[in-house]
């Protein structure tokens, strides 16, 4: 199979997550991405964690940098003309220079337009390219707050054991990289209409795509409830713990609840009529959840999804990223690839979340090492 | 003029979060979603959903929106030709069913091939069209769950947390990543194809760099809001109940600036700060001085003083304050969107903004069930009154 975007040239300037996870998703469906870099290499290649070496010692390879730019090539682009240079042969230029200093660089909307009228250009900044918040900066914590999904996490078992401490941020870079997904969708939808109207600027904000993700929280304003973080639980099921660890319990229909009355053994409690009635569920959902956390306190994990998910309820394990290494599942689905990933040697990488054709998409290598820089001489210092 | 993907019909299968949520930028974007439903299986919106606490139907759906509806009864035979009808008129196929209903129907991706030989058909499910969990049912805490997210979201003492909506629909907007990308290459190729994606993959695709740590043999685990590298780093409490303000230090230099902010400009020379190793070192007496310093401040304002120096900052936003700010409706994030009864409400534009054509976002709220059954049997199908009638007295077009 060709994949989809084979055909695409993409240049990439990313100091942070957003932008280069949009040419991530890019690059893993075709395209041919080249990240353009500073002297010294992009911001992400010194972020933290380090991957440990083969032989197990601390070794100099971000993690974030190698997952976001494994399939890319890399050049160190230090002067404008080489940069023009790219842009001339490239179908997206996705950039994530601040506002203020695009002028002086000439990678501002006009310039870039004036000189390449065929090119997409995706500006994918924290607040985006315009509006009164467009200077602002934004790490992930500061987005997904400015979003709104910040204030209302954490929900469920953490807030009814934690009620006082403070809102909790999704791991990792969650909030930029929704940033990083607006974008690559809307690099695609302007190159869709590249025909009919040749090049034009996408103007991509972290903090709309967020909101956007978030959406139903202002569909629920509109409803005539402001959600909070300690009311918008699940009325019974969530996080529950067991035995050996933590899984997922979410019953919405009528079939999926008789299915979990049937895994829990048809208790009493479970059998009263009144119980039948899914809105007196949803009154009495603090009494059940007691009943379904003391039986599942003294199971195994594993145990209580197989039965359950036989029986039709929809339950999940709470899996480390060790365990969904070695999960059956993903293995079957070629979720991962085996790439040198720098001074770690070669390592399972994930890919990505899409299959075309019932087949798995590949990168082209492991990340790219920066040219003018020996690899071990990287982020140590 | 028209916006990007006007001429682009879809034919719209999805139910729930996910796969609406994808259809719905799509829609946003020009394209014309057909949404089929029915009355013995209407859309989830439109009844009670007690487990999220909504006692009776929404009058507004997000993912709805801008959406047109008819409605087929798919368990009957002539309902499925008349779906096949809607497909062999359309560019995509959109589903989400649990993998195998499609093929049951006679609605697969072979079957609707046949209909339409460059269709893109897209498959969004918990765990994806094969493997041996492919048959899991599942819901975005699920999702987040399987895949990761869930687990390495907590405090570093407390228990892995559900990721709820916004699992669904970040699903969605890759989906609709993955659909683009699809038909640029019918584009280029004149070939459709089948694309499925995996809810539980794109929750682990979030943490990708997580998975690679744990490849190399790391260990990752939940850390609150804190970053493996910046200090000061997180959520702290601001003036007001329940008021917080998220900041982010970046550099030495930031962290000189926030001292002077605060007033306490030798904690930029300070031992303990002066050089991030040793901020991340002491994030705990850190975060003691940076708490003491924003209790005393409104949220907003501190964080336009942070902004105004440099620093990353914003107020951890509620849903009003979100609904009413000028930045993100000059945007068009939030736009107003006119209820059955002509009401305004605040509803949530696509997340970016172009500069040609017309403009993107919803051109209407809510359908009403088989709303547009007009324009799509009689305009697009060719349909007649009575050929319609027969089908709605034999409970297809029901």
């Amino acid at each position: 199979m060709t994949a989809p975007l084979s055909d695409l040239s993409i240049v990439v300037r990313a100091s942070g997550v957003a932008a280069a996870y949009a040419a991530r998703l890019l690059g893993t469906m075709g395209g041919k991405v080249l990240l353009a870099e500073p002297e010294g290499g992009t911001p992400l290649r010194r972020e933290p964690p380090f991957l440990p070496c083969e032989d197990g010692q601390a070794g100099a390879t971000s993690a974030l940098f190698a997952y976001l730019a494994a399939g890319m090539d890399s050049e160190v682009v230090a002067d404008a003309a080489r940069l023009s240079q790219l842009l001339t042969d490239a179908d997206v230029f996705i950039d994530d220079t601040p506002v203020a200093e695009r002028e002086r660089l000439g990678l501002d909307e006009a310039a870039i337009a004036g000189r390449y009228p065929q090119l997409i250009h995706v500006s994918v900044l924290p607040f985006g390219a315009s509006g009164p918040k467009c200077g602002w900066k934004g790490e992930d914590v500061v987005i997904q707050h400015a979003g709104g999904e910040g204030n209302l996490l954490p929900n469920g078992l953490a807030v009814e054991m934690f009620p006082d401490r403070a809102p909790l941020k999704i791991a990792g870079h969650f909030g930029a990289m929704q940033g990083g997904i607006a974008a690559a969708l809307g690099a695609l939808a302007a190159l869709w209409d590249r025909p009919a109207r040749g090049g034009q600027f996408v103007d991509i904000s972290c903090q709309d795509a967020n909101l956007a993700v978030g959406a139903f929280a202002i569909q629920r304003l509109g409803d005539g409830s402001i959600e909070h973080r300690v009311e918008r639980s699940f009325r019974y099921g969530g996080v529950i713990p067991c035995e050996d660890g933590y899984l997922e319990l979410l019953t919405l229909e009528q079939r999926q609840w008789d299915g979990l009355v049937k895994l829990l053994g048809n208790p009493a409690w479970a059998l009263d009529p009144a119980l039948a009635d899914s809105l007196e569920r949803s009154r009495r959902g603090p009494e059940i959840n007691e009943h379904i956390r003391a039986w599942a306190a003294v199971r195994k994990v594993d145990d209580i999804v197989s039965a359950g998910q036989t029986l039709g309820v929809p339950l999940a394990r709470y899996k480390t990223p060790a365990q969904i290494l070695a999960d059956p599942q993903e293995r079957h689905r070629g979720v991962f690839q085996k790439l040198p990933v720098g001074d770690a040697g070669e390592l399972d990488v994930l890919v990505s979340p899409f299959h075309f054709d019932a087949a798995p998409l590949t990168l082209a290598g492991g990340p790219p090492p920066l040219k003018d820089m020996p690899v071990l001489a990287r982020a140590k210092g | 003029m028209a916006k990007p993907l006007a001429g682009i019909r879809i034919a719209d299968f999805t139910v729930h979060n996910a796969g609406p949520f994808c259809t719905n930028l799509l829609s946003q974007l020009g394209a014309e979603v057909i949404k089929i439903e029915s009355a013995m299986r209407p859309d989830a919106f439109r009844k009670p959903h007690p487990v999220y606490g909504r006692m009776g139907p929404a009058t507004f759906d997000q993912v709805a929106s801008t959406k047109l509806s008819v409605r087929i009864n798919l368990k009957k035979s002539d309902g499925i030709a008349l779906a096949k009808r809607i497909v062999g008129v359309s560019d995509i196929a959109a589903e989400s069913f649990r993998p195998g209903v499609m093929d049951r129907l006679g609605l697969g991706y072979e079957a609707l091939k046949s209909v339409k030989d460059d269709i893109v058909m897209l498959s969004v499910s918990s765990s994806g069209q094969s493997g041996p969990d492919s048959h899991f049912a599942g819901y975005a805490p699920l999702f987040g769950a399987w895949g990761g997210l869930g687990e390495l979201t907590g405090y570093e003492d407390g228990p892995p947390v559900e990721i709820r909506h916004v699992m669904d629909h970040t699903v969605g907007m890759h989906a609709a990543t993955a659909v683009m990308a699809a038909l640029h290459r019918r584009r280029a190729t004149g070939k459709g194809s089948h694309v499925d994606v995996a809810a539980r993959e794109v929750a682990a695709a979030l943490v990708g760099d997580m998975m690679l740590l744990a490849a190399a043999g790391g260990s990752p685990a939940r850390r609150g809001n804190a970053h493996p590298r910046m200090a000061p780093h997180g959520v702290y409490p601001a003036q007001g109940e329940d008021r917080w303000l998220a900041l982010a230090v970046t550099s030495d230099a930031e962290w000189s600036a926030l001292a002077d902010l605060m007033g306490r400009s030798e904690l930029a020379s300070d031992a303990r700060f002066s050089k991030e190793a040793d901020r991340q070192e002491n994030r705990f007496a850190i975060d003691a001085i940076v708490s003491e310093w924003t209790a005393g401040k409104d949220a907003g304002e501190a964080a336009a003083q942070l902004q105004q120096a440099g620093i990353g900052a914003h107020a951890s936003w509620t849903t009003p304050e979100i609904a009413s700010d000028d930045h993100l409706r000059m945007r068009r994030a939030i736009v107003e969107v006119a209820e059955p009864d002509g009401k305004l409400r605040a509803a949530v534009g696509v997340p970016m903004r172009l500069s040609k054509g017309s403009e993107i976002g919803i051109d209407r709220g809510t359908p009403k069930l088989g709303e547009h059954e007009d324009h799509v049997y009689g305009e697009l199908l060719g349909m007649g009154r009575d050929e319609r009638r027969a089908l709605e007295d034999a409970e297809v077009i029901y």
